[in-house]
């Protein structure tokens, strides 16, 4: 555990100087959604991965957190770095009161209550235009520079401070994962993955504990969302609440592998690489990688990338011993 | 009133191709235990048809629920015995995915071969309707619903009458004791998605001269299929029938009165409300 950790400090800091060497703005594009990704899929990876609750409505919580800004920032003039935690706020408050209702759903109903409190939220985005501006969506055009004590930090001019601020969210995300993974809490999930009527018999409060993953998790992604429509600068319901936005989240973590810390991060590096390299051919079906990942995947390597290697690991020491 | 009775009618009408949409999902579930997530990507498949053998060909989109379904039914019997086989024995949450897969696959595959342009099929009686008394029913729907009860009855028949439909149900109720009755199992879960395409390639082809067919239309169909089958009951096909009915009428009278904007709301309000208070559904055994 001590080596991972050293790697991942080692990692980050060899990440944070990589603006001072590579100026193109296209490769410091792709860093960024790289980070974006990662930071997403960790967040969905608390509920999904630690709790085994599969959530396809993440996408509620992303939305809330950017639409909390946003219009804080178009209608208050309200600083995105303010205005963020209070859609983070928001997302968390409404995850719980829905936690609570849905919670007591299993499997694949727990998966349909999920998709369809995202579709609830999207179409109320949609229909509440005094509010969220229907389906035209908000614009973030400029943002207010970030000033500290008198001294101007960025102007958001150029990619470099988005990349520092979403390489900040991605180490957020996993560092919250690597806590909770490892407390008691983190445990309780664990035992509630694995057999939740056992858990339930051993005195485990289930909804108690899946509100406190979705709770945690509600706010990361928030969080992440939040950051990510302002780096694209523009957000309306569809884009933000659709389904596509929480297949993501899940398929970052399957694909990587489910429940563990460093699966996200494996599993955004390949969406991320292999939707960049064929965004040309596909144009707008750019989701077609995501379709055909995800089937390959759950038949050849259910247990994600780390699952996957781990495994081989196990063998190849077996056949040496 | 008159305005009351006729979107009440008008739900009714276009509750029969929920309804379609529903058996073929509960069907499968019934079956397999699977729940299908590319189910209304079956639809949009059944819509593209039904698109080019009108345009192409020039036949009319009714009497091509005679090509599709039984091109669907090859569809739905290739992808279940390359894909949903081998997992059959998975985790739930994986056969969901791979099935997410398969819906993301068809949308996009589409995209790429249909471009996302919306089309629209316009026959010489699209915008017809039928006068009765002081409310107005659409031609197209008539002939809709009309074509979903043969159809549906067809396969209460098909279950109820032949051996085969019996081994279908036998192995929903039991899938180890239908195999200990010589049921092939197996055959049974290829046979099963096959129908649920089918029904869902019929549904495609039903509304495509009422609906704008794109590549994404296939996702709204999914959702109204999952709220249609948890509403009667996960398995149960007559459940899945009502359920359909209820959800057209839900739909169409909330769109009346509270805005088109709103019926949606209205329907997964109903979906969130049923799963918690009622979540065997109203005709389906509790298998929670």
């Amino acid at each position: 555990m001590k080596r991972t950790f050293v790697i991942s400090v080692v990692a980050a800091a060899l990440l944070a100087l990589v603006p001072l060497f590579i100026q193109s703005p296209y490769a410091l594009h792709i860093f960024i959604l790289f980070f974006i990704v990662v930071a997403l899929g960790e967040s969905w990876n608390i509920l999904g991965g630690f709790a085994g609750q599969y959530s396809v409505g993440h996408s509620a919580w992303y939305g809330i957190g950017a639409y909390g800004a946003f219009i804080l920032l178009q209608q208050k003039n309200v600083a995105p770095w303010f205005g963020v935690w209070v859609g983070v706020a928001v997302a968390v408050i409404v995850a719980l009161a829905v936690g609570w209702i849905t919670f007591r759903l299993r499997g694949p109903y727990f998966v349909l209550a999920s998709i369809a409190v995202a579709e609830i939220i999207r179409l109320l985005a949609l229909n509440w235009k005094d509010l969220t501006n229907g389906a035209e969506g908000i614009l973030a055009s400029d943002l207010p520079p970030l000033k500290l004590g008198g001294t101007m930090i960025t102007d958001w001019n150029s990619k470099t401070p988005y990349f520092y601020m979403g390489l900040l969210m991605a180490v957020f995300c996993i560092a919250v994962n690597y806590v909770v993974k490892g407390s008691k809490l983190g445990y309780y999930l664990q035992a509630i993955r694995e057999d939740q009527d056992a858990a339930h018999s051993l005195g485990i409060p289930l909804t108690l504990y899946k509100n406190a993953a979705l709770g945690i998790s509600a706010a990361c992604t928030a969080l992440a969302g939040s950051f990510a429509a302002f780096y694209v600068g523009f957000i309306e319901p569809q884009g933000v609440f659709g389904i596509d936005v929480s297949i993501q989240m899940v398929l970052t973590c399957i694909i990587g592998g489910i429940g563990t810390v460093s699966g996200p991060i494996f599993g955004a590096l390949v969406l991320v690489v292999l939707t960049e390299m064929l965004r040309a051919s596909l144009a707008q079906a750019h989701l077609l990688v995501y379709g055909v990942l995800v089937v390959v995947v759950i038949l050849v390597m259910p247990e994600g990338i780390v699952g996957f290697a781990s495994q081989r690991l196990r063998r190849r020491k077996a056949a040496a011993a | 009133m008159a305005v009351l009775i006729q979107s009440i009618l008008s739900g009714v009408l276009i509750g029969g191709v929920y309804a379609l949409t529903g058996i073929g999902l509960t069907l499968i579930f019934g079956v397999m235990r699977v729940i299908n997530f590319a189910q209304g990507e079956l639809v949009m498949v059944g819509m593209y048809g039904t698109f080019f053998l009108f345009s192409l060909l020039g036949v009319d989109p009714f009497l091509s629920v005679v090509v599709t379904m039984p091109a669907m039914f090859l569809l739905g019997a290739v992808l279940q015995r390359s894909l949903i086989n081998r997992v059959l024995d998975a985790l739930p949450q994986n056969q969901i995915l791979l099935t997410i897969g398969m819906g993301l696959v068809l949308s996009n595959v589409a995209m790429l071969a249909f471009t996302s342009d919306y089309r629209i099929l316009s026959t010489s009686y699209s915008s017809s309707s039928v006068p009765l008394g002081p409310i107005r029913l659409s031609t197209p729907l008539i002939y809709c619903f009309l074509i979903t009860v043969v159809i549906t009855a067809a396969l209460y028949w098909f279950l109820v009458k032949t051996d085969v439909g019996h081994a279908v149900r036998a192995t929903a109720q039991d899938r180890d004791a239908a195999q200990l009755m010589g049921v092939n199992v197996r055959n049974m879960g290829v046979l099963a998605f096959g129908l649920g395409s089918a029904l869902a390639g019929a549904a495609g082809a039903l509304v495509a001269p009422t609906y704008y067919i794109y590549p994404q239309v296939g996702g709204a169909f999914t959702l109204k299929a999952f709220v249609v089958v948890v509403l009667g009951g996960m398995g149960s096909i007559i459940g899945a029938t009502l359920g359909g009915v209820l959800i057209g009428v839900a739909e169409s009278v909330s769109g009346t009165y509270f805005g088109s904007g709103w019926k949606d709301v209205c329907v997964y309000v109903i979906f969130l409300l049923v799963l918690l208070l009622k979540p065997a559904g109203l005709l389906g055994k509790s298998r929670m």
